[in-house]
């Protein structure tokens, strides 16, 4: 049971940035490495914030401005500057990465263990009941999730979100409908950015401190939840992509889990670990692969 | 195929359940043989113990650690595969497994979460305290840093354990020593370990009394150890180790550079000699290791909780020196020094 909701807990903070990964990925075909620097940011100015005094659940919308405002120089450095998708990520990652030392007052570790966070202050113990205390953090996890997926699934059929899939299907019909598909990239980097980063202030709240490693990958477990979602859940074509995301990342952090458990069962080492958990992800995509192979066939 | 499909599925989940069965298993039988053998044996310990032990990244010092933890575990009665089970994981210097290995250790309801290196002690003491699991970390240079223990050197709750905390100024001493016209000495880093950093204010403080200048070089990833070692290695008369992981890690590429320009490096610990640093005033890990498992002990047996045990450190620094480096380098360590070496080597290991 506690192993379930460690699982749960783990896929619902990496679920919100997987669905910026979905934005700039899977609708506008970009692959934007500048998610690596934008969680440990919104970790980094979560505990420096919160430290500084700051409402724990303010530092939510600050993080995710900031990682918006991030998303949106990787944006300009790509449509102004011309600077191919890859790189302008990159170039963000690397700048971000001595900016977020700067904002965590120069210490690559800082720790709010003392401090009051969204998980637990004077406000929920007075309220949660005893008996689902073991169950807070995943219960407000799971809420922040749905809300950071409603309001997506919300702004995507706005214009501004037609346009956003327009531009990742055809950005020739965008520029005939005389729309800056630049202006629209930009948009969807930010709206990317903004969840990796409230990714990254739950993730630091979560676990009590900042640390200028954890954003290391961020893009490729992001990557791997959106495709393993998405491919697992593609023939019930009734869920939402972005539901698939959510479960694609729980389905990611259960083979972890699973490969951290079970993996010296087998007889393996624990330096194994990412070797087990690279199999099980192959496994899964291979099990959803014949899937399609086999619609192809009789189509 | 859909048929195939569902077979491949069914024989995965079947084999994860299988797993899991003769996981929980194996570790009833070793815990009643354990009670059997502890109640003839030394009865130091009653009943069988499960405890989790996660590594923040794999290299000499921090395994060193985790032998001498076992070790001191051992000393205490509590043999592992006797009357005490060892879940052991390693996070591969990735912050988010960290984390995950300590809530899969809760998960398994281990009874005393150990953290080697600082993440991997904050992930643990994260965990341990939502789930009442008492936690003991070592390697951790900077515990008051870390907020595992108040400025006064108690812990913040169920958590304690060891520093490993580096004798600065015996090791300024020995350089001197060993270097009597030596001015600057450089130090490679990681910006990103907080180990390091703290370090490094403590050399620059304690440099002037002892007639040097530190000249430090900050990296980011492994990458940039050999272009950074360049750098430094054209500045200094000397380089320094800390306990970098990331710079320890890559110390071969460093000597390599340093051996060409006749530059001596002196190390921060054994591990760091025995490839070939000429010396260092270094803590033994697997005494520090052992120092915490006997602490660990202490809380498995009841006899004292974590929260009324102060961090430790390490007093004494011992001297560690490698001849055929020296030699190499056409240097010769003062006999005073060699006299009372913990340990001497008269060849470079090859790792």
């Amino acid at each position: 049971m506690t192993q379930l909701i460690g699982i749960l807990e783990e896929g619902f903070i990496y679920a919100i940035m997987a669905l910026g990964v979905y934005i700039t990925y899977k609708i506008l075909d970009f692959p934007d490495l500048s998610v690596d620097s934008t969680f440990p940011m919104g970790a980094a100015i979560t505990a420096s914030a919160i430290l500084a005094g700051m409402n724990p659940v303010l530092t939510l919308f600050l993080s995710f401005a900031a990682g918006a405002l991030a998303g949106c120089v990787t944006g300009l450095i790509h449509v102004k500057l011309k600077v191919r998708d890859l790189l302008s990520g990159i170039i963000v990652m690397t700048a971000l990465y001595s900016i977020n030392l700067r904002i965590a007052g120069g210490r690559a570790n800082v720790p709010i263990f003392s401090q009051q966070t969204i998980f637990e202050n004077g406000f929920l113990d007075a309220r949660i009941p005893s008996a689902l205390a073991p169950y807070t953090i995943v219960i407000i996890l799971f809420l922040i999730t749905l809300v950071c997926k409603v309001l997506l699934d919300l702004y995507l059929k706005t214009r501004s979100g037609y346009l956003l899939r327009a531009v990742g299907d055809n950005e020739v019909l965008v520029t005939s409908l005389a729309k800056d598909k630049g202006l629209v990239k930009i948009v969807g980097l930010a709206i990317a950015n903004g969840f990796a980063a409230l990714a990254g202030c739950i993730y630091c709240q979560q676990k009590g401190f900042f640390e200028i490693s954890v954003g290391t990958g961020t893009m490729v477990i992001g990557l791997a939840n959106v495709i393993i979602g998405i491919q697992l859940l593609k023939r019930f074509s009734f869920i939402r992509s972005t539901t698939a995301v959510i479960v694609g990342s729980i389905v990611y952090k259960a083979c972890v889990s699973l490969a951290i458990t079970h993996g010296m069962t087998f007889g393996l080492e624990a330096n194994d670990l990412k070797l087990i958990t690279a199999v099980l992800f192959l496994l899964i995509l291979v099990i959803s692969r014949d899937r399609r192979k086999k619609v192809k066939a009789h189509a | 195929m859909k048929k195939a499909m569902m077979t491949l599925m069914m024989a995965a989940a079947a084999a994860t359940l299988l797993a899991g069965c003769s996981s929980s298993e194996g570790g009833n039988a070793a815990g009643t043989t354990a009670a059997a053998s502890a109640d003839t044996a030394a009865g130091a310990a009653e009943g069988s113990y499960t405890i989790g032990i996660g590594q923040y990244a794999a290299h000499g010092s921090l395994d060193n650690c985790r032998e001498g933890f076992l070790e001191g575990l051992a000393e205490e009665g509590f043999v592992e595969g006797e009357n005490l089970t060892v879940l052991y994981e390693n996070a591969q210097a990735d912050g988010s497994i960290a984390s995950q290995i300590a809530t899969n250790f809760a998960s398994q309801k281990v009874d005393l979460l150990c953290g080697i290196a600082t993440p991997m002690a904050q992930s643990a003491y994260g965990v341990g305290r939502r789930n009442d699991i008492p936690v003991i970390y070592t390697a951790v240079t900077d515990p008051v840093a870390a907020e595992l223990a108040n400025a006064d050197g108690t812990p913040v709750g169920e958590v304690t354990g060891t520093s490993d905390k580096l004798p600065v100024e015996e090791q300024l001493e020995m350089i001197r020593a060993i270097l009597p016209d030596a001015k600057t000495i450089g130090i490679l880093y990681t910006t990103s370990e907080v180990n390091s950093i703290s370090t490094i204010e403590e050399y620059k403080a304690a440099a002037p009394d002892y007639g040097f200048e530190i000249v430090e070089t900050g990296i980011s990833t492994t990458a940039d150890v050999p272009l950074a070692a360049d750098a430094l290695l054209g500045q200094v008369d000397c380089l320094s180790n800390l306990t970098d992981n990331t710079v320890v890690a890559s110390l071969p590429v460093i000597l390599d550079k340093a051996n060409a320009l006749g530059i001596p490096v002196f190390g921060s610990e054994i591990e760091q000699v025995r490839i070939g640093c000429v010396a260092s005033m270094g803590l033994d890990y697997i005494e520090l290791g052992r120092q915490t498992g006997r602490m660990a002990a202490a809380i498995l047996s009841g006899e004292k909780k974590a929260s009324e045990m102060n961090y430790e450190i390490i007093e004494e620094a011992s001297f560690y020196g490698n001849t055929a480096a020296a030699e190499a380098l056409g240097i010769t360590l003062p006999e005073e020094l060699t006299a009372s070496a913990a340990e001497l080597f008269t060849e470079i290991a090859a790792e």
